[in-house]
């Protein structure tokens, strides 16, 4: 509980929150997304990207250059500037960091969780890995025989340890869906962070909050959009909800009732926020509007995480675009969310 | 000795014109035979010809619509990718066992096997829950795409096994219809106007033969009636008494 936070927050972290906004600064504007969609080959892509902050980071990539190089090289500049970041920061912004690395600490360890249930080799599954939720005992996975085994071992020292606890106990680890056991530890995750930024208070609360109430919600209409027509049941889905968001306890009630897409419909409508509901792309453009908003305010964490999802959308936004162009379908080429 | 050699040469002749005409019907049931073969085959290679055009025209027509859903299911992943991520090392992860499976079945197009395959789905959708929290109608979308292109795939893959053994049975038909037309139904035919042209010259060296038989005799009875006439004149003849030049019959006792 941090009262007066311009006093305080400099001495520790106003460094990085500097860096941070400048790297912010150099996000692609909406001129720099006309002039990709106007390219005609990928070679002219990278000469507009060459103009802009991701400088000659194709440069050493050899012909021919294909959509996946590019999103390979722009996910390593992001992870080089994260880890920075994370490496000059203190506590308790090192634990905020944490916190957003579990997300993609998940899917690593579903992903090793499937490779050794599958005696696959781990160099290879390794190597697919998302390089933000890298931790120290990844290699150590493929000791593991079953995944109570793996549990016991390896994931009890990482930070996910006690979302697998929220989950299950040990026994049922074994017969879990891979699906469902992500989503269980994604809803334990949410609600974690949601409590730390909390219980932090001040402006992080301020900011962090209504975007982690905001995906909380949007999972949960999502999970019930796409589970309709599986053979996931009700309860099941009802477990899967994060219970931090705006839905809580009756929202996420009536969802979990809900049969059809009407029914989901007339849910959003009791809440005003989520009213223009038709679907899954109406949930990206308000949350990066969040995103950006979130670099109004000063002295608070949420700018870092801002800055994370920006830059993955962005990545996303030039893949897509690269894409088009390399499929020569441009029928859709304008469909990116636009960010500044 | 003569009478008997002749009788001996005689019976080879007659013994050689009846094997001739036996080889002439043979060689003409034979010429019979492989012309009747020849218009077979023939029949054979048209209705494959035919067969061959019509699946050539399915091939090209099912290239082309295959180059279109292939673009459609391409460009839908990199739609489920915007939406979804990267989820395509949690989907090589899951596999373990085929979804679609190909039957071979055989048709029959005159006389020659030719393979058809046809699919059939076995087993749930095991990426059924596979971006439930986002990206799943493009998922669902990506999934249909790609079944459609698999099953233009599998057609594909029968028509052009068909192809290729058509082609095979074509040619095989080809050469022999050729080699029996140019090469086995000439040979039967020249020998055929071989055995004939012996034939006849058989027929005219008997001919020619006999001819010369009835001259041999005529000198013969020639000489003989001469050698005859010499005697009668010389007075040595005792001619038998001729029945019917006899003026007075001593048998008859009244006249």
């Amino acid at each position: 509980m941090l009262e007066g936070a311009e006093f305080y927050f400099n001495v520790d972290h106003g460094y990085l929150e500097g860096l941070v906004r400048g790297c912010k600064a150099s996000l692609l504007t909406q001129q720099d997304y006309i002039n990709l969609v106007q390219c005609e080959t990928l070679e002219d892509v990278k000469i507009h990207l060459q103009t802009t902050d991701y400088g000659n980071f194709l440069a050493n990539e050899t012909n021919p250059l294909t959509v996946s190089k590019i999103d390979t090289e722009m996910r390593k500049k992001l992870c080089r500037e994260f880890e920075y970041f994370r490496n000059h920061s203190l506590e308790p912004l090192s634990t905020f960091f944490t916190y957003m690395t579990c997300s993609y600490m998940i899917d690593n360890v579903i992903l090793l969780m499937n490779g050794a249930l599958q005696k696959k080799s781990v160099k290879e599954i390794l190597v697919k890995c998302h390089p933000l939720g890298r931790f120290t005992e990844m290699e150590a996975v493929n000791i593991a025989e079953t995944p109570s085994d793996l549990f016991n071992a390896v994931l009890v020292e990482t930070p996910l340890a006690p979302f697998f606890q929220d989950c299950m106990s040990e026994n049922t680890l074994d017969e879990l869906n891979i699906e469902l056991l992500r989503n269980k530890l994604y809803k334990s995750y949410l609600e974690a962070f949601y409590k730390f930024c909390k219980n932090h208070g001040d402006v992080t609360a301020e900011i962090m909050c209504p975007i982690l109430e905001f995906e909380a919600d949007r999972r949960a209409f999502i999970i019930t959009l796409n589970s309709f027509g599986t053979e996931l049941s009700k309860d099941d889905r009802e477990t899967l909800y994060p219970t931090c968001g705006k839905l809580y306890p009756e929202g996420l009630r009536l969802l979990a009732q809900a049969e059809d897409f009407d029914q989901m419909r007339r849910v959003a409508e009791h809440y005003g926020v989520y009213k223009p509901f038709d679907g899954l792309y109406c949930f990206f453009l308000p949350q990066v509007q969040m995103n950006v908003l979130a670099f109004n305010r000063q002295f608070h964490y949420g700018v870092f995480y801002a800055y994370a999802k920006l830059k993955e959308q962005e990545m996303r936004n030039i893949v897509w675009i690269a894409e088009c162009i390399s499929q020569r379908h441009r029928t859709k080429i304008n469909s990116y969310i636009p960010i500044l | 000795m003569a009478a008997r050699t002749k009788l001996s040469i005689s019976a080879v002749t007659f013994l050689a014109l009846i094997l001739g005409f036996l080889a002439q019907t043979i060689m003409k049931a034979r010429l019979k035979g492989a012309q009747t073969g020849r218009n077979l085959l023939k029949k054979k290679s048209d209705a494959l010809t035919l067969r061959f055009r019509q699946i050539l025209k399915k091939i090209i027509e099912t290239k082309m619509l295959m180059g279109e859903v292939m673009r459609e299911a391409a460009f839908s992943l990199a739609e489920a990718k915007f939406t979804a991520g990267d989820f395509s090392t949690t989907v090589i992860q899951n596999v373990n066992k085929a979804q679609v499976k190909i039957r071979a079945k055989k048709d029959n197009v005159a006389g020659v096997t030719l393979p058809v395959f046809e699919h059939y789905h076995e087993g749930t959708d095991s990426y059924e829950l596979t971006g439930l929290a986002r990206g799943g109608e493009q998922l669902a979308k990506l999934k249909r795409n790609y079944a459609k292109a698999v099953e233009l795939l599998v057609e594909l893959a029968s028509l052009q096994t068909s192809f290729v053994t058509l082609d095979e049975a074509i040619k095989i038909t080809n050469r022999r219809v050729n080699a029996i037309e140019h090469v086995i139904i000439p040979r039967i035919e020249r020998t055929l106007a071989y055995i004939i042209t012996e034939l006849d010259e058989r027929e005219r060296e008997e001919f020619y033969r006999l001819k010369k038989i009835q001259e041999k005799k005529k000198i013969l009875k020639e000489k003989s009636e001469k050698d005859l006439e010499q005697r009668r004149a010389a007075g040595e003849v005792m001619e038998p008494a001729n029945l019917l030049a006899e003026e007075k019959d001593e048998d008859l006792l009244f006249e």
